[in-house]
C-alpha cells in the first residue's frame, strides 16, 4: 500500500528499458503503463525501488515474490515504443497526404478561376464591351444583348420553375402522405436530374421549337430550362419545407389554422431562406447552361431581344459559338474570354448572394446563425 | 367576431382579468350526457364518455369517462407513456394529425360532439387553445407572434391588432418585459418568456379552454413559478387542463386532478382516479393513486 503511493514518481524510470532513448512520446509512456498493467505487472512492486534504485536498476526482490515481469518487461516496452513510433509516423503521413490533396483541389479551382480571369477580366470590366453592340464581321464588338438574353432567360425560367417546383414540394411534403405516389415522383425527379442537359436541349428543340412552332426563342429556352431545373428546385424546396420544425405546424393548427393557412403563414415563411437559396443557385445554373440553350434559344444576336418569342443569345451559348464558329470576328478570343470572365464573376456573386440572403433572413427571424 | 368583443372590452377600459367572462357564460347552462359524472357544484366544459383512442393497432387510452369542470384548473398526472398527452390532444383534435389515429366514445364540448362528422375542427381549435411542452414561438417578431391568430381571422386594422397584442401580453403577464421589444424576434426571449408568449398567442384568439402539455418541463423554477401564478389568474376566465409530470405542480395549481395509469407495456392508459386535488393528494380512494403520489413508483 505504502509502496504503491510512494512509487508515483520514479515508476517509469524504473520500468524503462536501460538506455532507452527518451523520444518524448507521452502516449508511448501511457501505452507502456497500460500494457504492463495488462500483463500483470504489479505497480506497487515497481515502486518499491524508490530511493534505493538508480536508473535502469532491477527492483529489489521481496522474499517469496517471484518477479514475473522481469525479462518480459523489456519486450513490452519495446513493442509499446514501436507502436507509438508507428502511430506517430502514420499520423504524419496521413496529415501530409490529406493536406496535399486538399491543396491540390484548391489549386485546381484557383487555376481555373485564375486563367479565366487573367484572359478576360480586363475585357469584361470595360463598359464599352459589356454594354457594347456585338459585331458580326469586324472586331471590337460588345456583349450587351447576350447579357440581357441571359438574365431574360433566367427570369422567364424562374417565373415558371419556382411556382411549379415550390408547389410540387409543398404538395409532396405537406399534403400527400408518404406513399407510392410521392416515392414515384421523387424517384422520377432524381432520375431526371441525372439526365445530361444536352438531352433536354434536343427534347426542347423537338417539342417546343419544332412541334409547338415556337422557333428559336427565349420562351422555348425557358420552357426547356424549366424542365431541366424542375427536379433540383423541387428537391431543394422540399428540403427547405421539410426542415421547418413540426412544432410550428402544431402551433398554427392549434390556433385554428386550416392546413393551407398553416402552410402559407407558418411553414413557407420559415422555409423561405432555403427556397430563396435554391432559386438563386438555380439562376446560376440557368445562366451557365449552354447545351440546352444552344438547341432552343440561339447563338448570336445583334439586337437586344425584347420579346420572349425572339431568338436570343445567352452568354454561355455565345461563348461556345465564338469558340467554334465565331472566327468571322477576328477578335473572337477576346470576346469569348471577356464573356467567360463576366459569367464567372456573375455566378460567384450569385452563390455568395445566396448564402448572404439566407443568413440575413435567418438572422432577422431570430435564429442564431 | 369574438375578437371584436375582446377589443371593445379593452376600449371600455375594463381590467384585463374581467374581460372575456361574458364570452364563456352562455355555455354554462347547457347540460348533456350522463349526469352521474358531474362534479357537484361545477358546470362541465368537457364531458367524456367511454373514450378510447388507438394509434393504428396500438391502444393508447381506454374507457375514459370524466367531466372537466368549467373555469377550473384540472391537472392530469401519471407516469410517462400513460397517454396523458394523447388525452389532452383528444380535446382539441390535434390527434387527427397522427396517421391511423382512431377515437371511440363521446367527447362533448358544451354538449356538442366535437367528433361529429360535420364539426368544424378549426373552429374547435380556436375555442380550445393549446400550449406545448417546448416553447414554440414562430420565428417572427414578438408582435407578429401574438397577432398571428387575429390575422388568421382577417383582422388587418392596425389599431385593433395593437389592442389585441397589448391586452394578450398583459394577460399573459409579459407586457412589462416585452413592451419595448415588440419588434424584436421572439426567439431572442428567454425560455420562460417564450412560453408566456405562447400563452399570449393563445389568449389572442380568445379561447374558452386552454390546454397545457407540460408547459414548464423546459423551464427553470423561477419561470415555472411565473407560469403557475399566471394560471391561477387565468382560471377566472378560462377552463384550464394541464398535463404535468410534476406532482407538486399539480398539487399547487390545480383544483381537480386526474390520475392516469398504464398497467403494463402494450396496455392502454386508463383513468384511475379523478377528483378534487385535495382529496387525491391527501386521501386517494385507489391504492394505486396513493402509491404513485407517495412516490413508490412511476
Amino acid at each position: 500500500m505504502n509502496a504503491g503511493t510512494a512509487g508515483n514518481g520514479p515508476r517509469h524510470t524504473v520500468l524503462r528499458r536501460p538506455g532507452a532513448r527518451d523520444g518524448g512520446f507521452g502516449e508511448g509512456d501511457e501505452a507502456l503503463r497500460v500494457m504492463e498493467r495488462a500483463a500483470g505487472v504489479d505497480e506497487g512492486k515497481a515502486g518499491l525501488t524508490e530511493g534505493s534504485a538508480g536508473q535502469g536498476e532491477k527492483p529489489a526482490q521481496r522474499p517469496g515474490v517471484k518477479p514475473l515481469y522481469l525479462g518480459r518487461k523489456d519486450r513490452i516496452a519495446e513493442a509499446a515504443e514501436k507502436a507509438a513510433r508507428r502511430a506517430f509516423l502514420a499520423d504524419r503521413v496521413a496529415r501530409l497526404g490529406i493536406w496535399s490533396l486538399s491543396a491540390l483541389a484548391l489549386s485546381v479551382v484557383a487555376l481555373v478561376i485564375g486563367v479565366i480571369l487573367w484572359n478576360g477580366l480586363g475585357t469584361a470590366l470595360s463598359p464599352s464591351f459589356l454594354f457594347g453592340k456585338p459585331e458580326a464581321m469586324r472586331e471590337g464588338g460588345g456583349i450587351w444583348p447576350m447579357v440581357v438574353s441571359s438574365f431574360y432567360l433566367a427570369a422567364l425560367t424562374l417565373l415558371m420553375v419556382i411556382p411549379l417546383g415550390v408547389g410540387a414540394a409543398v404538395y409532396m411534403s405537406e399534403f400527400a402522405g408518404e406513399g407510392r405516389l410521392t416515392r414515384l415522383v421523387r424517384f422520377g425527379a432524381d432520375s431526371l436530374s441525372a439526365v445530361p442537359s444536352v438531352v433536354f436541349g434536343i427534347f426542347g428543340m423537338v417539342v417546343f421549337v419544332i412541334y409547338l412552332d415556337l422557333g428559336y426563342s427565349l420562351l422555348a429556352g425557358a420552357l426547356t430550362l424549366t424542365l431541366l431545373n424542375l427536379p433540383t428546385v423541387m428537391r431543394s424546396a422540399e428540403e427547405a419545407v421539410r426542415s421547418v420544425p413540426v412544432s410550428y405546424r402544431e402551433a398554427a393548427l392549434a390556433l385554428g389554422c386550416t392546413r393551407w393557412e398553416t402552410v402559407k403563414r407558418a411553414v413557407l415563411p420559415v422555409a423561405m431562406p432555403g427556397i430563396t437559396t435554391g432559386a438563386i443557385l438555380c439562376v446560376g445554373r440557368i445562366v451557365g447552361e449552354s447545351a440546352a440553350v444552344i438547341y432552343t434559344v440561339g447563338l448570336f444576336v445583334r439586337k437586344v431581344p425584347w420579346s420572349p418569342l425572339r431568338p436570343a443569345a445567352p452568354m454561355a451559348a455565345n461563348i461556345w459559338h465564338m469558340y467554334t464558329e465565331g472566327a468571322l470576328v477576328p477578335d473572337w478570343f477576346r470576346v469569348a474570354s471577356g464573356e467567360a470572365a463576366f459569367l464567372l464573376l456573375l455566378v460567384l456573386t450569385l452563390n455568395l448572394a445566396a448564402r448572404w440572403v439566407a443568413g440575413a433572413v435567418r438572422k432577422r427571424m431570430g435564429y442564431r446563425v | 367576431m369574438s375578437v371584436i368583443s375582446f377589443v371593445s372590452g379593452k376600449v371600455r377600459g375594463r381590467r384585463p382579468g374581467s374581460v372575456g367572462a361574458e364570452g364563456a357564460a352562455p355555455s354554462q347552462n347547457k347540460r348533456a350526457g350522463a349526469e352521474s359524472e358531474a362534479i357537484p357544484g361545477e358546470g362541465a366544459k368537457f364531458r367524456l364518455r367511454d373514450v378510447s383512442l388507438r394509434y393504428g393497432n396500438r391502444p393508447v387510452l381506454e374507457g375514459i369517462t370524466m367531466d372537466i369542470p368549467e373555469r377550473r384548473i384540472t391537472a392530469v398526472i401519471g407516469p410517462s407513456g400513460c397517454g396523458k398527452s394523447s388525452f389532452l390532444r383528444c380535446l382539441n383534435r390535434m390527434n387527427d394529425l397522427v396517421e391511423g389515429c382512431r377515437l371511440e366514445g363521446l367527447v362533448l364540448l358544451d354538449g356538442e360532439d366535437i367528433y361529429a362528422r360535420e364539426y368544424d375542427v378549426t373552429a374547435l381549435r380556436r375555442r380550445v387553445g393549446m400550449v406545448f411542452q417546448r416553447p414554440n414561438p414562430f420565428p417572427k417578431t414578438v408582435y407578429e407572434n401574438v397577432a398571428f391568430g387575429p390575422r388568421i381571422f382577417g383582422i388587418k386594422d392596425r389599431e385593433t391588432l395593437d389592442g389585441i397584442v397589448e391586452l394578450s401580453l398583459k394577460r399573459a403577464a409579459l407586457w412589462e418585459e416585452v413592451k419595448d421589444k415588440l419588434r424584436e424576434p421572439a426567439l431572442a426571449l428567454s425560455g420562460g418568456q417564450q412560453q408566456r408568449l405562447c400563452i399570449a398567442r393563445v389568449l389572442a384568439v380568445e379561447p374558452e379552454v386552454i390546454l397545457l402539455d407540460e408547459p414548464c418541463s423546459a423551464l427553470d423554477p423561477i419561470a415555472t413559478q411565473r407560469i403557475e401564478d399566471l394560471l391561477a389568474e387565468l382560471k377566472e376566465n378560462y377552463t384550464i387542463v394541464i398535463v404535468t409530470h410534476n406532482m407538486q405542480q399539480a398539487a399547487r395549481v390545480s383544483d381537480y386532478t386526474a390520475f392516469f395509469l398504464i398497467e403494463s407495456q402494450g396496455e392502454p392508459g386508463r383513468l384511475v382516479e379523478f377528483g378534487d386535488t385535495a382529496t387525491i393528494f391527501t386521501a386517494p380512494a385507489d391504492p394505486r393513486t396513493e402509491r404513485y403520489i407517495t412516490g413508490r413508483f412511476g
